[in-house]
């Protein structure tokens, strides 16, 4: 039972921290003895902080972190994905924009509850997810792919109705960053038989879980119906994060961090991964609840929990990578390809260009002014000082995007990988924000030093938790997916306290080209052609990596290097379009999914081809951000993700 | 809107700008601004993000004439530069787009809810500048006058309330802002002399967010400022911690219509009006 032993072990480290924190927050509620009193008598106003605000709020942090536990290792058994999360499937972003649209086009809906609308908008979009996947039988790759379109397409919609609506939608900030303030015991009472029922049917299906650590194939021949079984499976999952994020908000992490961090604390059995997840999910949102609460008496400001659970639990996980062994990992499912590889492409690729160039053309002749659409003529053509720049910054991010997620895709073979996963985006976007929130008036010059140096040390610490593993692919998406998750606890921290520079906020990041000017934007657009060229000698280990790690070897890549040079141009490619148009531009994940999607399988092709979409994407994006509801504008990433994410699903929806 | 009526608009904006002569054509990004040359009788010729402006401000309303120049952080450039404003009022929080607009026009700083400054004598200045830049000095040290003398006479007739207020704005069901010093309430109550019940800390814009269990223990009058977000009012009904309060199980919560938080002299007046009326009204 030394299997066991390991993560008992953590799990018990983590109650006695827990048990510690809990001393502490009840101190000044009149200490422990009072509290035990409360939990046994009459409900009275003489307990009314323990016995409406503390006990419940602990009880909602217990259920809650199990829950979320168990909807991630079910999530990660299903999917084969160590990164999938009880939020791969969309159920936060479903239940986000569903709250954001009741409160503001049908607030007699949040009248009825606020928690089944949520809970509804959570079941449509994994009904979005699982529609797509199953004509394929609902094959992993697909649901992952599925889940990260509709998570980006509801999020970047979500995105576009808060940089309008921000005044209004301030409390949704609120419940975005996952606050556990309780005011009562409803929260509990709804949670507590939801959980229970959906922990029962997890257990249930633990054999015929089981089966699926073998190939698709064996397991079949087992006698397992896959489609019903993830079917089932990602319903209870999806049916279990709904219920967490319906009544406290989005939670980031547990549902992530516990499920890998008792795997790499040695637990391999499906059963022994599910209970101990369950503890350990528990144990981390109470403890991290506790601590804020100790921690927000003393600040005098609300700490909202789901956002401390992702800022602790990233450089937890950061400090486990290296540390741990994967051994009991299987490798990840080899990236199929998703469509016919096209044997002629240059026409396709030719036909690509013409199109960049003719966006290009009407990007700059066309548009609207305060006398409504006009073509440029020879008395306006002073307009070409505001649009050129955009208009460049745009092909040059565009391009840099496409480039790097195409580089990361091939390097790592996992669909899910994109330039933003590598957190080279978030680690500038943070420091831009310190600059930002921190620096009394932070002039241009200011705020790209910042920038730069935020992707420097994202890459310092990327290398220094990654060089001992040889850049495994695997533990490089990791590290990034948990950078990544303390920007966005940064960030939901910042917007849910309410200061108005938070619109600053969210208007950059949704990836505007509003900021450039045009020496900036032809510099952009200058490095991103060079970066292109410097591809060209790289095509041979984009071709073979995808291959895997022994057929490289054996093929004469020393994997070390290649691996390091890829991701260290993909690096400076990401961090260069994040200073020019925030982090959240998804074209780096979009445009080489597109361009497969379009027969470009072959490294140069795909390369170009990705580079073109990206380029066009975001031209398109930019200009039809500026012209749809003039006179304002759409940023150009919130654009690009909502059309080159229809365009996905559509692909995806044919497979 | 159609070509034709945009077309329209921009003569009429034009004609007034000819016939009131004095006043410069002037954009606002902010809407204390704004508010603030509606009030001086000038109202500017373009503003950010007109639309809400009616939703949040309202007070005093804003003519049909202005032209809406879209988002606040992100003002539309082409318009700007085509509309060839005189000049451009910001307030801090946008200083950062202060380069790329002095290229349209001179882009003039004026402050509010600065840190560490009195609120009420930095109004008073907002005012003035403001009156400066538009041509209209007088106006200005009319409404100020007229502000303040309205101001008095309400805190001379007040029916004072036997505990300090409680200013919350609910922003969900379990979380308010609670308001205190450097924001435009406190200063509402400074003027009619009214006291504060949070003794708590406040941020830069005069306003603490805490769960509602932060509210417990304290011996306050609550004043809640609408809006309510939808339903909250259902929540709050079954929320066992709300209904242990002081005053909301007897009904004795004091609920205002919305006021501009971050307003200057116009809302400043319009919150101590219903204030006050409101506390008449609890009183009887």
């Amino acid at each position: 039972m030394t299997e066991q032993r390991r993560p008992a072990l953590l799990c018990l480290l983590f109650a006695l921290l827990a048990a510690t924190l809990a001393l502490t927050s009840l101190q000044p509620l009149g200490g422990a003895g009072r509290a035990w009193q409360a939990l046994f008598s009459q409900l009275s106003s003489d307990y009314l902080l323990l016995q409406y605000s503390w006990w419940p709020r602990l009880s909602v942090a217990l259920l809650a972190g199990a829950a979320l536990a168990i909807a991630g290792v079910l999530m990660q058994q299903l999917l084969r994905n160590p990164l999938a999360s009880p939020t791969t499937l969309g159920v936060s972003s479903g239940a986000n924009l569903a709250l954001m649209a009741a409160s503001l086009l049908a607030p007699g809906l949040l009248d009825l509850g606020r928690e089944w609308v949520a809970l509804a908008g959570g079941a449509l979009a994994m009904g979005l997810v699982m529609l797509l996947g199953w004509r394929r039988a609902l094959a992993p790759l697909v649901v992952v792919l599925a889940g990260l379109v509709v998570n980006l397409y509801l999020g970047a919609l979500g995105m576009a109705l808060l940089l309008f609506n921000q005044e209004s939608l301030s409390g949704l900030l609120i419940w975005g960053a996952g606050s556990m303030a309780q005011n009562g015991w409803d929260s509990a009472g709804f949670l507590a038989p939801r959980v229970l029922v959906g922990a029962l049917l997890a257990w249930l299906l633990i054999r015929p879980l089981a089966m699926l650590d073998l190939e698709d194939a064996s397991a079949r021949s087992l006698g397992v119906s896959l489609k019903y079984l993830r079917l089932a499976g990602l319903g209870i999952a999806v049916f279990l994060a709904g219920c967490v994020v319906s009544v406290v908000g989005i939670i980031g992490f547990i549902g992530l961090a516990a499920p890998n961090i008792v795997r790499l604390a040695g637990a391999r059995r499906l059963s022994h991964r599910l209970l101990w997840s369950t503890l350990l999910g528990a144990l981390l949102l109470a403890g991290t609840d506790l601590l804020v609460q100790s921690l927000g008496q003393r600040a005098a400001m609300l700490i909202p929990t789901g956002a401390v659970t992702a800022a602790l639990g990233a450089p937890l996980l950061l400090w486990l990578i290296p540390r741990l062994r994967l051994t009991g990992q299987r490798a990840p499912s080899p990236a199929q390809s998703l469509s016919e590889r096209r044997h002629n492409p240059q026409r396709l690729l030719a036909g690509l260009g013409l199109g960049v160039l003719a966006m290009l053309l009407v990007a700059l002749w066309f548009g609207q002014g305060p006398q409504g659409w006009y073509w440029l003529t020879s008395e306006s053509w002073s307009v070409l000082e505001w649009r050129l720049p955009r208009v460049l910054a745009a092909m040059g991010c565009g391009l840099m995007l496409a480039l790097a997620g195409t580089l990361v895709q091939r390097l790592s073979a996992n669909p899910m990988a994109s330039p933003e996963l590598l957190g080279i985006s978030g680690g500038s976007a943070m420091a831009l924000m310190a600059a930002v929130f921190l620096l009394p008036a932070p002039g241009n010059l200011m705020l790209m030093l910042a920038g730069t140096l935020g992707a420097l040390l994202t890459l310092a610490l990327l290398i220094m938790v990654n060089r001992r593993s040889g850049w495994l692919p695997e533990r490089l998406l990791l590290t990034g997916v948990a950078i990544t998750a303390l920007f966005e606890a940064l960030r939901a921290v910042v917007l849910a306290g309410g200061d108005p520079r938070g619109q600053q906020l969210i208007a950059w990041m949704s990836g505007s080209t509003y900021y450039v000017d045009t020496p900036a934007a032809a510099g952009v657009l200058l490095a991103a052609l060079l970066a292109a060229l410097a591809c060209l000698p790289l095509l041979r280990w984009l071709d073979i990596l995808p291959l895997g790690a022994e057929t490289s070897r054996a093929l004469g890549i020393r994997l070390e290097r290649a691996r390091l040079g890829l991701l260290l141009l993909t690096s400076i490619l990401t961090a260069g379009a994040t200073l020019v148009i925030g982090p959240l531009s998804f074209v780096g994940l979009l445009a080489p999914h597109m361009a497969r999607l379009l027969g470009l399988t072959r490294a140069g092709p795909h390369l170009l081809g990705a580079g073109l979409i990206g380029m066009l994407l975001m031209l398109l994006a930019d200009w039809v951000g500026r012209q749809w509801l003039f006179p304002n504008e759409i940023p150009a990433g919130l654009m690009a993700s909502l059309i080159g994410g229809a365009y996905l699903m559509w692909g995806l929806r044919r497979l | 809107m159609p070509l034709f009526a945009l077309r329209f608009l921009l003569l009429f904006a034009l004609l007034l700008s000819t016939i009131t002569q004095a006043s410069p054509r002037l954009a606002s990004l902010d809407w204390t601004l704004g508010e603030t040359l509606v009030a001086l009788g000038a109202p500017p010729l373009a503003m950010a993000q007109v639309d809400d402006y009616h939703a949040w401000v309202g007070e005093p309303q804003m003519p049909d004439s202005v032209i809406d120049l879209g988002l606040r952080t992100q003002p539309n450039q082409e318009l700007l530069a085509a509309l060839a404003p005189e000049r451009i009022l910001i307030s801090q929080m946008f200083t950062n787009l202060t380069p790329r607009l002095s290229r349209i026009a001179p882009v003039e700083l004026v402050q509010l809810y600065t840190p560490g400054t009195d609120t009420w004598t930095q109004m008073l200045e907002l005012t003035r500048e403001v009156g400066r830049l538009a041509g209209r000095d007088q106006a200005a040290e009319q409404l100020i006058s007229s502000t303040q003398a309205r101001i008095d006479s309400l805190a001379g007739q007040l029916s004072r309330p036997q505990r300090p207020l409680l200013i919350i704005q609910f922003m969900d069901a379990r979380h308010v802002r609670v308001f205190g010093p450097n924001g435009l309430y406190q200063v509402v109550l400074d003027q009619l002399g009214l006291d504060n019940a949070w003794t708590g800390g406040t941020n830069a814009w005069g306003f603490a967010l805490v769960s509602i269990d932060a509210l417990v223990g304290l011996d306050a009058q609550l004043v809640v400022v609408e809006p309510k977000p939808a339903g909250v009012e259902r929540e709050l009904a079954s929320s066992a911690l709300w209904q242990h309060l002081p005053g909301v199980a007897d009904n004795q919560v004091i609920t205002l219509p919305p006021v501009w938080s971050f307003g200057a002299l116009p809302s400043c007046q319009r919150f101590a009006e219903l204030l006050s009326a409101a506390l008449e009204q609890a009183h009887d």
